[in-house]
Formats: structure tokens, C-alpha cells, sequence
């Protein structure tokens, strides 16, 4: 169910995430990641359009993390960061981290690749449904995403809606 | 931990496969976060001082992405940029998988003369670069080798993708997209012998798809008569 990714970049690294649907104590989950108790990012799913998405913010904030240029205070919370096509930290967390209401979570876990990594763990605590991951396109808001992102129809004509987003993601800081 | 910083970016570029090195960039092919990507990586002039070569470096990289964006804005193909590494000075972009430049379709075209079909190609050429400077994007190095052709997947029309922004930047100066046409003039009856009639199709339609467009044929025209360089100091 889950999906597990190498970071090419950083071959002893792997990315794991995991979908829940049905939720329902996204409010415990957030105290949980909070404090600590979750060594993840939870990501509200509904404005990701692909896993491809979080697999380039958690690429990026592993490089800010080994460079020491993070934004933020934690590598969880510069992958939430990263999703955000903007550099507001708060906005980062209203738009794409899990907030007390959600219904459904996205889990993303940056971990040593040999590392045997406790999922039981996580699905012990969420009390909700776990999907596979691909079934994250289907809880996309896509006009939620067009709006934040500005992505215009012209441009979804030579792409598709994740290649506007990742674009944007990946140069945020320079525009 | 200092050396383990900067270091992540040059080993995975050490077991890529290395396709091209021009001046100022050596271009990779390798697979990263799971998709066919190209690297750009632009290395070290140990020529300039060190201070002046990172922030040129800097400025150039950061130049192309924001050119990149700016084009996928308006609709035209580009590479998506997947990442960019501004220790390294690399760029991730996406590889435009079972894609021929534009330079081997017309070499390759030319020998089995099908006219028609080149015409279709210049018509096209010539309504992206209006619309790209509609947009003040100056391409700054436009030849056939930096235009892409995919076959299209459906309705047989085939993709035309502008590559290479490193020497790109912005402007709304009809003299500036004179020049970038001026450019690309040069490159293609140069690459392309007995083409003269084709290239005016080209500018032809790039006429017809701007309204600006006036104004920088006529600066073309300019450019023609004195060369690329306005100025004659240095």
C-alpha cells in the first residue's frame, strides 16, 4: 500500500508514504507529529495532484537539511514548505499541512533506506482506512491547486497540472 | 559533515552519462526521483576570480529557470524543471524522451525533399517565437539544435520544444528580439544550405502571429545592414 522511493541523490535515503482515508483523529495525528511521537510530515491530500509531488519537496528539503539552508525548523516541516508554490511558512502549513477537520492524510516519512522502518507504527495510530498512494489523484481539488499555483489554461495546454506544479515548486526561490 | 554537504550533487553526476560539453555547461543524462531527466551542470571557469565567476554562474542559472517558467506560462514547450541545486549549479530538467532536434529532422527531410512538411515546420517555428517574445522573453541563442521535435503521440502532429535558456533573459526592446531572430538567421542558412526560401516562411509567419511584430522585422531589417553588435566600442 505504501510507497517507498530512493532519493538518487542521496542513495542511504528512501521517502515512504503512506494514504489513509476515513480519518478520523486528524487532530491526535497533528499533536502526534507535533510532538514527535510521528517522525513525518502529514499532508493534507486533497492538494497534491500526484506522489511525484512530494517525492521533488522532500528531495529538495533533504538538500536545504545537508546544506544547512533550510527555511524552516524541521526537515517535516521544510516538506511542507516546499509544496507551497510561495515562501510564507504559515500559509505553507494552512494550505498543505493536515489540519484538525481532515478526512483523509497523506504520511511522509524521509528514512535510512536499510533501516526497518515501523509503518505498523503509524497505521496503529491513525484510526481511518489505508489506501495505496495512487489514489491520491482522486481526492485532488484540482481548482484549489489552479488557483494557488496561478497555472493559467494556456499552460496546461503544453502540460499537464503536475508538471505546472512541480515547475513552480522547484524555482519558487529565485522568482 | 562540511565535505558530505556539496558533495551529493557531483557523485550522482559522477555515474551519470555525460551527452555534451559546451563552453559554459556539461549536460547529463540520468534518472532521478524515478523519471528520465537531463543535468545541467554549469562548472567552475577557474579563469575568472572566483568571486565574479560564482555570481555570473549564479545569475545565469537562476536567468534560465525564470525563462523556463516564463515560457511554460504562455503555453510553450519547454522541459519542466524538476530541480535546481544552486551550490552545484545544477538544473534537473525533464528529458524530452524520443525527441530529434530540429537540425537532423531538416538535414534528414532535405535529402528526401518532402517540402511541404518543412514549410508546416518553419510556419510553427516562426508562432512560437512570436509568441515567446510576445512574452519579452529573449531567447539569446536560437539555432535548430535547440529546438526539439516529439513525435506526437495521437494525432501524429509532432511537439516543438525550445531547450537551452542559459543565455536567455527579458526584455520588450524590438531591437533585443531583432537581434535573437538576426541569430537564429545566421545559425539556420548556415546549417542549412539553399534554405533561403524556408526561412522566410518562417519570418513570414511570425509576422502574421504578433501584433508587435512590425516593429522587429523592421529592426531585423536594421540588424541585417550592421550586425549583431549596435555599438562599435569592443
Amino acid at each position: 500500500m505504501h510507497l517507498t522511493h530512493e532519493l538518487e541523490l542521496f542513495p542511504d535515503l528512501a521517502v515512504t508514504q503512506m494514504l489513509f482515508k476515513d480519518v478520523r483523529n486528524a487532530a491526535e495525528l497533528r499533536q502526534c507529529a507535533v510532538e514527535g511521537k510521528i517522525n513525518g510530515a502529514l499532508i493534507n491530500p486533497t492538494m497534491l495532484v500526484h506522489p511525484f509531488q512530494v517525492l521533488v519537496a522532500a528531495n529538495k528539503a533533504v538538500n536545504l537539511h545537508k546544506v544547512g539552508k533550510m527555511k524552516t525548523r524541521s526537515l517535516n516541516s521544510e516538506i511542507i514548505f516546499n509544496l507551497l508554490p510561495t515562501n510564507n511558512i504559515s500559509e505553507a502549513f494552512k494550505r498543505f499541512g493536515c489540519s484538525d477537520g481532515d478526512d483523509s492524510v497523506l504520511v511522509v516519512l524521509v528514512h535510512n533506506k536499510d533501516e526497518s522502518l515501523l509503518l505498523s507504527d503509524i497505521t496503529a495510530r491513525v484510526s481511518g482506512r489505508q489506501v495505496p498512494v495512487e489514489e491520491v489523484s482522486s481526492l485532488t481539488d484540482h481548482g484549489k491547486i489552479r488557483k494557488l499555483f496561478k497555472v493559467t489554461q494556456e499552460e496546461e495546454k503544453c502540460g499537464t497540472l503536475l508538471d505546472a506544479v512541480v515547475c513552480r515548486m522547484a524555482i519558487k526561490d529565485v522568482i | 559533515m562540511a565535505q558530505e554537504k556539496s558533495m551529493a550533487v557531483p557523485e550522482f553526476l559522477s555515474k551519470a552519462e555525460l551527452i555534451k560539453q559546451g563552453a559554459e555547461a556539461r549536460v547529463y543524462r540520468a534518472q532521478f526521483l524515478g523519471k528520465p531527466t537531463i543535468v545541467k551542470e554549469r562548472f567552475r571557469k577557474r579563469y575568472r576570480h572566483p568571486v565574479l565567476d560564482e555570481k555570473l554562474t549564479h545569475r545565469r542559472t537562476v536567468q534560465e529557470v525564470r525563462s523556463i517558467l516564463r515560457c511554460r506560462r504562455a503555453g510553450i514547450s519547454v522541459p519542466v524543471v524538476y530541480f535546481v541545486d544552486y551550490t552545484s549549479h545544477c538544473i534537473f530538467l525533464e528529458d524530452v524522451v524520443g525527441s530529434s532536434t530540429v537540425r537532423d529532422h531538416i538535414a534528414s527531410t532535405q535529402q528526401s525533399d518532402s517540402c511541404k512538411e518543412l514549410v508546416r515546420l518553419a510556419q510553427r517555428v516562426g508562432q512560437i517565437l512570436s509568441k515567446m517574445h510576445d512574452e519579452d522573453v529573449i531567447h539569446g541563442d536560437l539555432t535548430t539544435s535547440n529546438m526539439l521535435l516529439r513525435c506526437g503521440l495521437e494525432d501524429g502532429e509532432s511537439e516543438l520544444f525550445l531547450i537551452d535558456f542559459g543565455l536567455s533573459y527579458i526584455s520588450a526592446l524590438p531591437e533585443d528580439k531583432g537581434v535573437d531572430l538576426y541569430v537564429l538567421e545566421k545559425a539556420f542558412l548556415s546549417t542549412h544550405p539553399n534554405t533561403e526560401a524556408l526561412f522566410e516562411r518562417l519570418l513570414k509567419s511570425y509576422a502574421a502571429s504578433s501584433k508587435k511584430s512590425s516593429a522587429v522585422l523592421k529592426k531585423l531589417d536594421e540588424v541585417r545592414l550592421r550586425g549583431r553588435k549596435r555599438s562599435m566600442v569592443g
